[in-house]
């Protein structure tokens, strides 16, 4: 927004257009880009989803409404808002109403802090990974006000499940960023892409290189999916679940908004995860004169449909996790190796001789990584005792 | 490990693999294996069935090769009674063997191919078309005889096994039925289903051919004999009209063939009800004649199985032209049984 | 004072006062969000956007969370409750309360020394300099809040596994 703003003024010699208009355009533009290009995003993305899963499951996915499916997205956008909008007859007329809204706002604000070129990003915040994890915690409410008003105790079991899920997850991914904080400095984004620019052809010095940035990664993109109750770890909407979860009782528009709100959020994150792992729009050639900018995007929408398509090729191979099994390996597994990875960080910043560091941080991560699996994930099952058996 | 290990990643590449051979023509067709309806469909196995269908043999003339004479067999034998039929008669009355109308009601049939199975003349054939869907509930479900006739060249390409057999089958019987007829120069008695119709034995003139050999005493007496037999019979053939020449000669022994059959008119037959059991049958014939009784015996349906109308055939019987007492299809066994026991209670076995 | 003062402690004011008069004891707990993203909107107005991130982050994804969860427990399913008498003896309690800490409150106020000369629209304090004061200056604080978090984290777990323990 900035650089727009910037641009705008450059051109200012062109008409005599006074600055508040020209800052309104400047906080206008990047509003609808995102408002448009991300919801594109999505829409496209449950297309290529339902694809992918087709292919990988022996099937073609939909392909009758356009030629292969293009305008499937738009025929479910028609058919859901052509839906009767349903809401129990008892049920919380303004909190039914008000959850929906409250799962999309927040995914929404979080593409506020993505910086998807060199320059490009629509609000530098001071406080960029903080604000992003705020947000995504204001979205835990919307989940339990969806299971609340629907006056059912299925959604209400379903959205206790979700939020208990989502909040032991968002722990260890917290911790995860809170290693990259480390490494870079900074708490803005800009300035955690900044530092993994230069390198050779500009990809070298991104986190996920270093042992600490790949364990940070990984452990961020487990929180990820399970934050957006992603396979395997949907056990808030899965089918053979209890029925559909906290959205049970939502028909129509408010279901699509629910669903909006859950793909915005996993693609958020997955821009948010290139941001501090893969580094941002970092990548060859953007450091060139007049493209580069346009190289820089170009890389950040690859690596962030990269990210997308491996959750749906994660989607399609893994089963589901059960719950006690979920929380067991957040909290015994995930937690404490992202406390671990925090010391590693502090190792290697410490640490003269980086080709040291990084052979020390990368044993001392492997070593917790095999001891934690093996104690963590530990089942003492018991023989069975029958006390009616003859 | 219990939950993690190295083959989360064998799965993934398990997928993988799935998703980009799907795309390669060689992956393709064992990976993907949906049949885009309605583009493609599935090829149907040999048994399958749906609703049935009537074969005809050639194409140029439909309506008039089909194998199926009307004979009832199905109506009687379906057991949701789905099937109607009515008998095509020409202007006077006498039945052409094929149907009029045959009715298939497909919301009422249960697919069970009995019909198929009773069909002496393998004339009705289950297809394996499932696409019938109609907008109406009753009327449009209801299949008629133009819908239902198909080609012997279709349910050749449908059930080839099945078809062969059949062609088989008919091949065989015809080549039977031309060494029978071959060294008999006498043909079987012109059939006197024209009976049952005495109103319609109206005078009407037949025209003998020009070219037949008789000379015109012959020619008046055989065209006076014809007319008096019944209407709709062209009597091209010459093997017909050497019969009928030689016929005079042997007026005596056919009008003592035929006399059973003058004695008792069409419609004074109370047993010739297809649906009324064999018991009723005979309880009515019970002070008629012999040939009335063998007659009951038989199925009623004049369906021609046995080469004869039912009437035809106990003239037959009677006569001692017809020796084989087991060429009444419908009746089965039970026929059978009776017609043996009434020859060997008239002695005649 | 801009107007975004005015709005955000209008906001602040009608979400406090909707929290203690609704009916519905979810839309008491709706109207308290509504209350916490006021105070958040004050703290980045005076340019604590550390602490209005945080306020954010723990008052409304935290205690916001567990107050409904404790609704949810322990309330019937519609979270209503019969009438409540006007003047009766909650409400004197609670407006003597309130005075109370209302004076507490004025008096720390008036007698700290920088309220005063403090110009608003300077970046009081930056996350750097939060995390540097806390770890020089504050560090017993800090590792006497580690503590006491690491033992109602342990209390919980204990409660928890009494009850499993008991129920077998």
């Amino acid at each position: 927004m900035e650089k727009l703003y910037q641009l705008l003024d450059g051109c200012k010699w062109l008409a005599n257009v006074p600055d508040s208009l020209l800052s309104a355009v400047a906080i206008v533009v990047p509003i609808l880009l995102i408002i448009t290009v991300f919801p594109g995003i999505f829409a496209y993305t449950t297309l290529i989803e339902r694809k992918a899963l087709g292919r990988v499951q022996n099937r073609y996915g939909p392909n009758r409404v356009g030629r292969w499916g293009i305008l499937q997205p738009i025929a479910d956008g028609v058919k859901l808002l052509t839906k009767e909008d349903i809401v129990p007859r008892k049920a919380d007329k303004f909190v039914h109403l008000l959850a929906p809204i409250l799962a999309v706002i927040p995914s929404l604000l979080l593409f506020a802090v993505l910086p998807v070129g060199p320059g490009l990003v629509p609000v530098d915040l001071h406080i960029g990974i903080l604000f992003v994890f705020a947000i995504s915690t204001a979205s835990v409410l919307a989940l339990f006000m969806g299971g609340w008003a629907s006056r059912n105790k299925f959604s209400l079991l379903g959205a206790m499940r979700a939020v208990a899920q989502v909040v032991s997850y968002e722990v260890p991914m917290v911790l995860a960023a809170v290693a990259v904080v480390m490494a870079a400095g900074t708490l803005s984004t800009v300035g955690i892409v900044a530092k993994q620019s230069g390198g050779f052809l500009s990809v070298t010095n991104w986190f996920v290189f270093q042992p600490w940035g790949f364990v940070g990664f990984v452990l961020f993109t487990i929180g990820a999916m399970a934050e957006s109750a992603r396979t395997p770890f949907d056990i808030p909407e899965a089918e053979s679940e209890i029925i559909a979860g906290y959205h049970t009782e939502y028909s129509g528009f408010k279901f699509a908004l629910f669903q909006l709100g859950e793909y915005l959020a996993a693609i958020a994150m997955a821009g948010i995860t290139v941001t501090m792992f893969l580094g941002g729009y970092n990548g060859p050639g953007v450091g060139l004169k007049y493209i580069g900018p346009l190289i820089g995007v170009g890389w950040f929408f690859a690596k962030l449909m990269t990210i997308i398509l491996v959750i749906i090729w994660i989607r399609g191979t893994w089963p589901r996790i059960r719950v006690d099994q979920l929380m067991a390996f957040a909290w015994k597994v995930l937690l404490p190796m992202s406390i671990l990875n925090i010391v590693a960080v502090g190792l290697w910043h410490y640490m003269e001789s980086k080709l040291w560091a990084w052979l020390v941080t990368a044993a001392w991560l492997l070593i917790w990584a095999i001891v934690l699996t093996k104690i963590g994930t530990a089942q003492n099952v018991e023989r069975r005792t029958y006390r009616y058996a003859t | 490990m219990g939950l993690l290990g190295k083959n989360l990643f064998a799965g993934m590449a398990v997928t993988a693999r799935n998703f980009v051979g799907s795309y390669f023509d060689g992956g393709r067709k064992e990976r993907l294996v949906t049949y885009q309806y309605p583009e493609e469909r599935m090829p149907l196995p040999e048994n399958s069935r749906t609703f049935p269908f009537l074969v005809y043999d050639e194409d140029k003339d439909p309506v008039g090769t089909m194998r199926c004479v009307a004979c009832k067999i199905c109506e009687v034998e379906c057991p949701p009674q789905c099937i109607y039929i009515v008998m095509d008669r020409d202007e006077k009355g006498k039945p052409r063997q094929r149907p009029k109308v045959f009715d298939i009601d497909i919301s009422v049939c249960m697919q069970c191919q009995i019909c198929v199975e009773v069909c002496p003349f393998e004339a009705i054939k289950m297809d394996n078309d499932y696409e019938k869907s109609q907008y109406g509930r009753f009327d449009d479900l209801v299949e008629h005889l133009p819908d239902l006739l198909k080609s012997n060249d279709y349910y050749r390409q449908i059930k080839p096994t099945e078809a062969g057999a059949v062609d088989a089958k008919l091949k065989a019987e015809k080549e039977k039925k031309a060494k029978k007829a071959a060294p008999a120069v006498v043909p079987k008695p012109v059939p006197a289903a024209l009976a049952p119709k005495p109103a319609a034995a109206a005078a009407a003139k037949i025209a003998i051919p020009d070219d037949a050999p008789f000379t015109p005493e012959q020619r008046q007496w055989l065209s006076g004999f014809l007319s008096a037999l019944g209407a709709g019979v062209a009597v091209p053939s010459k093997s017909v009209a050497e019969a009928s020449a030689s016929a005079p000669a042997e007026a005596d022994a056919s009008a003592a063939a035929s006399a059973p059959a003058a004695e008792a008119p069409a419609g004074d037959w109370p047993w010739h009800d297809a649906g009324m059991g064999m018991q009723q049958r005979m309880d009515l014939v019970k002070d008629r004649s012999f040939a009335d009784k063998l007659m009951a015996a038989m199925a009623q349906t004049d369906c021609h199985a046995c080469g004869y109308d039912c009437r035809g055939y106990a003239d037959a019987i009677a006569a001692g032209s017809e020796n084989d007492l087991s060429l009444c299809l419908p009746g089965e066994a039970e026929t059978e049984s009776m017609l043996k026991k009434l020859m060997q209670e008239a002695g005649k076995v | 004072m801009n107007a975004a003062f005015w709005i955000l402690s209008a906001m602040s004011l009608i979400g406090a006062l909707l929290a203690i008069s609704l009916r519905n004891l979810v839309h008491c707990v709706l109207s308290l969000i509504l209350f916490f993203l006021g105070i958040a909107g004050h703290y980045f107005l005076l340019r604590a956007d550390f602490l209005g991130a945080v306020q954010i982050l723990i008052y409304i994804g935290a205690v916001a969370v567990l107050i409904l969860f404790a609704i949810m427990l322990t309330r019937n399913v519609t979270g209503t409750e019969g009438p409540r008498e006007l003047f009766g003896l909650g409400w004197w309690t609670g407006l003597g309360t309130a005075l109370i800490v209302a004076a507490v409150v004025w008096v720390t106020v008036d007698s700290a020394p920088q309220a005063a000369t403090r110009s608003p629209g300077q970046a009081v304090s930056s996350v750097e300099q939060i995390g540097k004061s806390l770890l020089n200056q504050w560090v017993v604080p800090l590792e006497v809040l580690g503590v006491l978090l690491t033992a109602a984290l342990i209390g919980a777990v204990v409660i928890a596994l009494e009850e499993v323990v008991r129920r077998r």
